[in-house]
This record gives structure tokens, C-alpha cells and sequence, in this order.
């Protein structure tokens, strides 16, 4: 049953996860990005966690400075490690008429989206993504399952030019 | 009113109507529950002492109620227009909306008991927006003008699409009109209420009598064996009882089965008293109800995937239903449409027919997903142990729940993974799973929207992946997925549905 030769080997490789499945990766930019985001979630999460250990632990008499380390540290490890590692992670194809979009590694997900089924396209761009200059692409079907696909990562330009590729396709089948 | 439906030939002026007057008598029908929330100050003026003002301040309620219903009428009116419904409501915020009859996927009709008591009916037109507050409704207008509304949109409706629906395979043999697909007489009711056995309802009679214990008139439950014993010892039987306490038991347990079939037959008959299913030129149109009537019709060519659903014991009886996915969906409480409630699979293979949709053959092979499935299950089993064995250390003897329901979860989950099927069938899917409620999704390549293939750090070192399909329309039932089937597999089965789906 188990005849998948073709697996990838060293689940560690940034690209070798993408290449063994025949998809392009997102602009390496989107790292930073990622990071951004991620410092603007942690930063308020580890300042609460510094209070806490300056103005409560004191009085209740627990151990002072452990909880403000394990945040700061738990911060720190989230901004400079996980954002690289998930942007290698994601990858994509358009082509066939199809666009293909690949994420995650633990829970992997590769969903497929044929162009004449596309309702609407969005290209979106967050004020982060501005500032290094990329978009993310949204992908609206009619199913209920997979409502929107997004494609996050993409070159402002690469995206408009994709949601062209896109548009030409969309044509409504319904009766 | 009724000339809502005239065809718009001296449409010029706009011709505003407004809503049936008996809407308000529905309206006055609706501050009953409603008044509920006045409870909470009817209390505090009791709590102050002050009961003079109780029936002033209802009152006051009452009539601002009336007069709110009485400004919400007045400022409600619509316009049937050539190609467009027209819609303004609202009393301090004014809401315009326009509904072209092109985008309009269908109109229901729906009666309550009081609103068939006044011969109107509350419109629904169901235009694909999601969620319950994009579809605009018409609440409520006279029955006949109701139904000329529907016939005017469907005829608008049948016109352009008529050319292009030529070359669909199963418009060729040309429909006769309104022919009767499916309909439940009384004797079926019976038989299906009674296959509908239920103890939700015993749960919520149980819960009450609990909790009326001391207001009901006599001091008896009868899901309490001691209470059987009581009575049994009134009439002298306490002595032959007590040698005999199994009796008690048994009462109990037949009151319970009692009450279990008589609320599963009384669901059965309200919901589909006198249910038919005809076909139309263009849709599958039921109606059916006791005290609320309701009148669905599902467009074929909107149906998405069939499902075909029934119970471990109703199968051995050959009884199964038939529910249609379909891309105009019917509101929040039904997600999808129940054609046949309860009927013989030959009953069934004609509707499905109807739908250009067929049911695989009993000599289909099907393709097993991996045990895997179970996984689930059985870590909820082991931390159900983990959880039992820590309340047993703690002292607490409910721990025993779930040292003995860990194993019976573990094994039950380990034999209805053996029920996870699947089948390729030409330009269908079929999936089958669960052992306790089977059911059949038959879901045509050409509805899939997407695909996604799904893998994870379990299933990836086993090879496997699971297919997810984005379908139109979505299910209460069925979640499309094929769970954990190996890589290869999966990929070749994504490759040929899409492949089919651009082919359309």
C-alpha cells in the first residue's frame, strides 16, 4: 500500500519540501513580514508578562523574574526562528488552469483551485506588507469548505498579474 | 393585492405594495413570547413594592409594541418590477434593497399555524448570499399573491436560461409537469415516527419533572422506580412488590420506551404530515407540515451532491432517506434539503435520477481508508483513562466512568473505521462512513469547487493523505473528506475530479 517513493527525505530542508511537489516558494521577503507580525503579537503578551512579575508577584509572594525570562524568551524564539521556517513552508503553482497553494508542515495542506471555479479575486495589502513591497492574493469559491484560499508572500506586481491570469478564466457557470 | 403577480405590461408608475394587513394580527401573535423580556421589570416593580403600576407598565408595553409593528408595517412596502424585486424597510434607519430576479435562486413559502389560520404566507427569497440576514423575506403577504410572486420569478427565471439548459443530458426527455416523485401517507408516518424513537424529548420531560417536582398536582415521576413501588404499595401490592422489585423496573422502562416513540412519531407527523415531492419543469418542489406548512422547491441543476442517510436499525428494514445538497440552501435550521425523509432505496433511485445523480450498484467494490481513522477516538479513550485513573487517586468513584467507557470507545471507534469507504464511479464520488448512522455522499465531480490534500506528521510517515472538497451549498451531515487514503491514491483521484470539473 505504501509504495510512495518520492516522499522528501529530510524534512528539515527549506525547499526540498516544495520542490519534491513541483511548487514555486513565496517571496523569501514574506519572512520578515512574518517576523513583524509576530513581534507586534508577542511584544504585548511578554510587556503584560514583565507587570505581572514587577507589580502582582511581589505580593503574592511568588518567584520573582522566572515568569518575565520564560516570556521574553518564549518571544524571542517565536520572532527569530518560526517565521523563516513557516514561509519555506508555504509554496505555490499557477498553471494548467488551476492554482495550486501548499502550506504548513506539521498539519500539511495542498488545495487545488481550478480557475473556473474562482467567484471573486481579492489582492490584499497590509500596511507590513506595504512596506516591503508584497501583496497576498485571496481566492473566493462558492463551496463551503474552502471559501477563501490565500496566498500570502507574493510581489505586488506578481499578484496583480496572477489576479489577471485569474479574471480571464472566471466565468459564471451557474443556470 | 394579488396583482403583485400581473405581468408587468403598464409597469411604468412604480406600483408600491405593502404587506398583508393580517401581518399585524401575526405581529400581535408575536408580542406574546416576546413579552418575556418585560419579565425582568415586572419583577423589580414586585421586588419594590410598588404592584400599582404592574398592569399600567404591561400595558405601556403592550402598546408600544403594537405601535412599533404598526410603524414597521407602515414604513415596509415593496415593488414587484419587471426584472427586479424592490424592497424598503426600516423605521429610523431606512434599508433599500434591490433583488434582481436573475440573481434570486428561489423563493419559499413558508405558513405557520396562525398565518395559515389568516391565509397568508411568509415569502423567502433565497439569493446564494450567505447567512440568514442577506436573504430578504416578505413577512407576510396573502398566499395566492405569494404563489403568482414565485411563478412570475420562475417564469422570468425560465426564459433566458432555457437555451443554454438545451444541451444538459437530463433536460432531454422534457418533464411532464408537476409529477409526483415521492409522498408519505399516514401509515408511512407511523412507521417512520416510530423508527424515530427518540430520548431528547424524555430527557427534557425527565428534566421538568424533576424540577416541578413540587409544583405537580400528584407526586410522581415516572422515571423513578421507587415512585412504581409507592403506588404499587397503595393498592396493597408492596408486600408481593418488594420480593418482586423487577416490576418497578419494568414500569419505569416502559414509560420510558413509551414516551421515546410517541415523541418520535409526533416529530415525524408534525414535520411531514401529508410530505410530496413532485417534479417540476425546472426543480424538485416539496411541501409538507402539520401546523407549519412549508413549500421548498430545490432547482436541479443546482443540486450538488446527494447524501443518503439511515440508521443501523432502519437499514436491516431497507428504510433509508434522501437529503440533496444544493446551492440554494434553506435558511439556517436546514442546511440541506431532506427530499425523501424516510423511504425504500427503489422510492430513492428515481429522485436521484431526477438529479442526474445514481447510486452505485450493490456490486461496487469499495476502497477502505486506513484504520488510522480511529486515532482519534482512541486518544479520547486514553485520556478518558488518564482522567478516570486520576479521579479514582482522588478518591472520586466516577473515575470508573471512564476506566470502563475508555475500552468501549476505543473498540467502537476501531470497528467503525472499518466503515470509512470510498469509490471513484465514473464522474462521481461515493463515500460512505459510519456504522451506527450510514451514510452515502454522492457527490458529482462536476460540483467540486476545490480540492484540498491534507496530510500530517501522522499520516505522512504511513503515506497516507486526506482528500477535503470544497463543495457548494455545505452540509449538516456530511463533510465531503476522504479520510487517510495512501498519497498516490489521493493524487490521482484529485487529478481526474479536477480535470472533470474543467471538462463542464
Amino acid at each position: 500500500m505504501t509504495d510512495t517513493a518520492a516522499a522528501p527525505t529530510d524534512p528539515f530542508a527549506p525547499d526540498a519540501l516544495n520542490a519534491s511537489e513541483g511548487l514555486g516558494p513565496v517571496d523569501p521577503a514574506y519572512g520578515h513580514v512574518l517576523r513583524i507580525t509576530t513581534a507586534l503579537n508577542m511584544l504585548p503578551l511578554a510587556i503584560g508578562a514583565t507587570l505581572f512579575d514587577l507589580l502582582v508577584m511581589p505580593r503574592i509572594g511568588g518567584p520573582t523574574g522566572l515568569v518575565s525570562v520564560a516570556a521574553w524568551l518564549f518571544a524571542a524564539i517565536a520572532i527569530v526562528t518560526f517565521p523563516a521556517r513557516r514561509v519555506s513552508r508555504w509554496g505555490y503553482r499557477i498553471g494548467e488552469g488551476q492554482l495550486r497553494v501548499a502550506r504548513g508542515w506539521l498539519f500539511r495542506t495542498d488545495t487545488i483551485v481550478p480557475f473556473v471555479r474562482v467567484q471573486h479575486i481579492d489582492v490584499g495589502q497590509g500596511p507590513v506588507e506595504r512596506w516591503f513591497g508584497l501583496s497576498h492574493l485571496v481566492v473566493h469559491t462558492s463551496g463551503t469548505h474552502n471559501s477563501t484560499v490565500t496566498l500570502p508572500g507574493l510581489q505586488a506586481d506578481l499578484a496583480a498579474a496572477m489576479r489577471e491570469t485569474i479574471r480571464r478564466h472566471i466565468q459564471t457557470d451557474f443556470a | 393585492m394579488s396583482d403583485a403577480a400581473a405581468l408587468p405590461a403598464a409597469a411604468d408608475e412604480p406600483r408600491w405594495q405593502r404587506l398583508h394587513p393580517a401581518t399585524l394580527a401575526l405581529a400581535l401573535v408575536r408580542i406574546g413570547p416576546r413579552s418575556l423580556q418585560f419579565l425582568p421589570a415586572v419583577a423589580a416593580l414586585g421586588f419594590t413594592g410598588n404592584w400599582v403600576w404592574i398592569v399600567p407598565a404591561i400595558l405601556a408595553y403592550l402598546l408600544i409594541a403594537l405601535a412599533a409593528a404598526c410603524l414597521q408595517w407602515m414604513r415596509f412596502r415593496f415593488l414587484v418590477g419587471d426584472d427586479e424585486v424592490v424592497i424598503e424597510s426600516g423605521v429610523l434607519s431606512r434599508q433599500h434593497r434591490t433583488i434582481p430576479f436573475d440573481r434570486i435562486q428561489d423563493v419559499s413559502i413558508e405558513q405557520g399555524l396562525v398565518s395559515r389560520a389568516l391565509g397568508i404566507a411568509k415569502v423567502g427569497f433565497e439569493t446564494g448570499a450567505g447567512g440568514k440576514e442577506n436573504d430578504a423575506h416578505l413577512d407576510a403577504i396573502g398566499l395566492d399573491a405569494a404563489q403568482a410572486l414565485r411563478t412570475t420569478i420562475r417564469a422570468h427565471r425560465s426564459t433566458p436560461v432555457a437555451a443554454p439548459a438545451a444541451d444538459a443530458p437530463e433536460s432531454a426527455p422534457a418533464p411532464a409537469e408537476d409529477r409526483l416523485l415521492f409522498a408519505m401517507g399516514p401509515r408511512r408516518l407511523l412507521v417512520a415516527g416510530l423508527f424515530n424513537f427518540s430520548l431528547a424529548a424524555l430527557a427534557v420531560v425527565g428534566g421538568g419533572m424533576q424540577f416541578f417536582d413540587n409544583l405537580l398536582p400528584f407526586d410522581f415521576n415516572i422515571f423513578n422506580p421507587m415512585d412504581w413501588i409507592d403506588i404499587a404499595g397503595r393498592y396493597g401490592l408492596d408486600s408481593w412488590l418488594l420480593a418482586h422489585r423487577w416490576i418497578a423496573g419494568i414500569g419505569a422502562a416502559i414509560s420510558l420506551l413509551f414516551i421515546g416513540f410517541a415523541s418520535g412519531v409526533a416529530t415525524m407527523m408534525f414535520a411531514n404530515w401529508d410530505f410530496r415531492l413532485t417534479r417540476e419543469p425546472r426543480a424538485l418542489r416539496r411541501t409538507r407540515g402539520l401546523t407549519t406548512r412549508t413549500d421548498v422547491a430545490v432547482p436541479v441543476k443546482r443540486v450538488q451532491a446527494a447524501i443518503v442517510v439511515t440508521g443501523w436499525l432502519r437499514k436491516r428494514f431497507g428504510w433509508h432517506e434522501l437529503r440533496l445538497q444544493s446551492l440554494a440552501s434553506d435558511g439556517e435550521k436546514e442546511r440541506d434539503h431532506q427530499v425523501v425523509p424516510f423511504g425504500r432505496i427503489e422510492e430513492i433511485d428515481p429522485v436521484l435520477g431526477e438529479v442526474a445523480i445514481r447510486r452505485p450498484d450493490d456490486a461496487q467494490a469499495w476502497h477502505h481508508s486506513h484504520r488510522i481513522v480511529a486515532l482519534g477516538p482512541i486518544i479520547g479513550a486514553t485520556a478518558a483513562t488518564i482522567g478516570g485513573g486520576i479521579a479514582l487517586y482522588l478518591g472520586n468513584a466516577v473515575g470508573w466512568l471512564g476506566i470502563v467507557a475508555a475500552p468501549l470507545i476505543a473498540l467502537i471507534a476501531l470497528w467503525a473505521a472499518r466503515y470509512h469507504l470510498w469509490a471513484d464511479i465514473g464522474d462521481q464520488v461515493a463515500i460512505r462512513r459510519g456504522w451506527w448512522k450510514p451514510k452515502m455522499t454522492l457527490l458529482p465531480h462536476a460540483s467540486v469547487q476545490s480540492v484540498d490534500l491534507k496530510t500530517d506528521f501522522i499520516l505522512r510517515p504511513l503515506g497516507l493523505a486526506t482528500l477535503v472538497f470544497g463543495v457548494p451549498g455545505g452540509s449538516s451531515l456530511a463533510s465531503h473528506e476522504i479520510p487517510a487514503i495512501p498519497l498516490g491514491v489521493a493524487q490521482d483521484l484529485r487529478a481526474r475530479i479536477l480535470t472533470a470539473g474543467l471538462r463542464r
